[in-house]
């Protein structure tokens, strides 16, 4: 086991945005998690890597303790993390937005960076845009150029937050066949999506949250075909009838 | 014309509000940036003393500031030339300015730089020297430019003390000629090429500083304007 959150609530004032979350993770495992906009989704993930603090229960990441506000930074050596605006430095090229975190937290040479990173720029079939600046890069070569930062660092867990939700449709292809070519390499991932093909042909298991409670859970198969739970129904039903 | 005899005083008086303007802005925004990294600590005893020098500097003259450090000092016994506590007085005086300007430049980086930065395993500080301050310069260079070329202006505050800069110089030849009209006129033409090289300075140093180029369009208008204003003068259209 490589993640497991036990019995995690958090609330955004008043709001309880997840109400008891349980989740065990094994390594290699690919997890899709769907649901409505505000379900929660995204803050469960958020939570993983310590973006959001949490209310009550534990998050073990790897050995390390998220929800120790003393061990939490820890977390960032074994996580990597895609959003879905990028986030990519606007004033570095693709190639030192790989080398960046390279030089100055993993304290690599500067050949010993760049080699790292076209290493990763390649993986995700960019080298060649290496001295590119993000804007100079279409949205679907920008999140490629995000995720070739985040592998750099060699995470052991990836998370992607939504990674496509920010492109435009004829590009999220290339995006989710680079997520496609990493689950296939066994990497460990957590992926928050609203791409439907990508759950059922990628995923070892699906889960749907709503109202801050994992509601069901299992193969895509079985999610897609036959959910057992009327809310993922209804929730599947307005998704794939769209 | 007699004024034109003057004209190495107007050079040396050059010389000296270019000199002011230059280490009261360097010093200004060394304490700018201080000030604005204070005010967005955590930490209330800085946060207080960067948003009560912000506000007593902004709303308070700049001239009774220059007054204070020039003969208010000498009563505690500090005695600093005109010239040193001109540039002082004027540096505290733009600090205060480019604190805010700053500090409006470090707002408007995205929280999701902060959240990709974390994510990378990156600290506090390269956090901030790495990702948000580059972001930052880009979005304050023009007013941070355009505090320059106040800090220029305000030199001339300092003929007040008796420092004989541009104004001062301009103030002397007009005593000595009683040639009023052109005595100001060259000051004001010298004064207008000066913040004139800076603006076209900082608009080349922009355009190759940043990536993508930061065109100063604000600038290069105002460059335009004046080579009309100068067609016109040599009657040109």
């Amino acid at each position: 086991m490589i993640v497991d959150v036990k019995d995690v609530r958090k609330s955004f004032g008043d709001v309880e945005v997840l109400k008891g979350i349980d989740l065990s993770v094994e390594k290699g495992e690919v997890i899709v998690i769907i649901g409505a906009s505000g379900s929660g989704k995204s803050t469960l993930l958020r939570t993983i890597n310590n973006l959001e603090t949490i209310d009550s229960g534990e998050i073990w990441v790897d050995g390390t303790a998220v929800h120790d506000p003393k061990a939490a930074h820890n977390v960032h050596r074994d996580v990597g993390m895609v959003f879905q605006q990028f986030n990519l430095f606007p004033h570095l090229t693709a190639l030192k937005n790989v080398t960046l975190a390279l030089r100055r937290v993993k304290r690599m040479s500067k050949d010993e960076a760049e080699k790292v990173a076209m290493e990763a720029l390649a993986k995700v079939g960019l080298a060649e845009k290496a001295g590119n600046y993000p804007q100079q890069l279409s949205g679907g070569q920008q999140q490629r150029v995000a995720i070739a930062r985040a592998l750099a660092m060699a995470p052991k867990i990836m998370l992607f937050d939504e990674a496509t939700s920010a492109l435009d449709p004829e590009l999220v292809g290339e995006v989710t066949k680079v997520m496609r070519d990493l689950a296939q390499e066994g990497m460990t991932m957590l992926v928050v999506t609203h791409e439907m093909g990508f759950a059922r042909d990628t995923a070892d298991r699906v889960l749907f949250v709503d109202s801050g409670v994992i509601v069901e859970q299992g193969a895509p198969e079985q999610i897609f075909t036959a959910p057992s739970n009327p809310r993922t129904q209804q929730f599947l039903h307005r998704v794939l009838e769209a | 014309m007699e004024v034109l005899a003057y004209f190495p005083d107007y050079l040396s008086g050059l010389w000296i509000t270019t000199t002011a303007s230059l280490l009261s802005f360097a010093a200004a925004l060394v304490l700018g940036v201080i000030t604005a990294v204070f005010r967005r600590s955590g930490i209330w005893p800085l946060k207080v003393i960067g948003a009560v020098y912000v506000e007593v500097i902004r709303n308070t003259p700049s001239l009774v500031q220059i007054f204070l450090i020039f003969f208010g000092l000498p009563s505690i016994g500090i005695h600093l030339p005109a010239f040193e506590a001109g540039v002082i007085a004027l540096a505290i005086n733009g600090g205060a300015y480019l604190a805010e300007i700053i500090r409006a430049g470090l707002t408007k980086v995205p929280s999701g730089q902060f959240e990709a930065a974390r994510t990378l395993g990156l600290g506090r500080t390269d956090t901030f020297f790495h990702v948000v301050f580059p972001q930052a310069a880009r979005y304050v260079y023009p007013p941070v430019i355009n505090e320059f070329i106040q800090i220029i202006l305000a030199t001339s505050l300092l003929s007040t003390v008796a420092l004989n800069e541009l104004t001062g110089t301009a103030l002397v030849v007009n005593s000595l000629t009683f040639q009023t009209l052109v005595a100001f006129a060259v000051a004001l033409v010298l004064y207008l090429i000066l913040t004139n090289v800076v603006s076209f300075a900082a608009a080349w140093l922009g355009r190759r500083m940043f990536h993508p180029p930061l065109q100063l369009r604000q600038e290069r208008q105002h460059g335009k304007t004046l080579l009309k204003r100068l067609t016109i003068m040599a009657g040109g259209r």
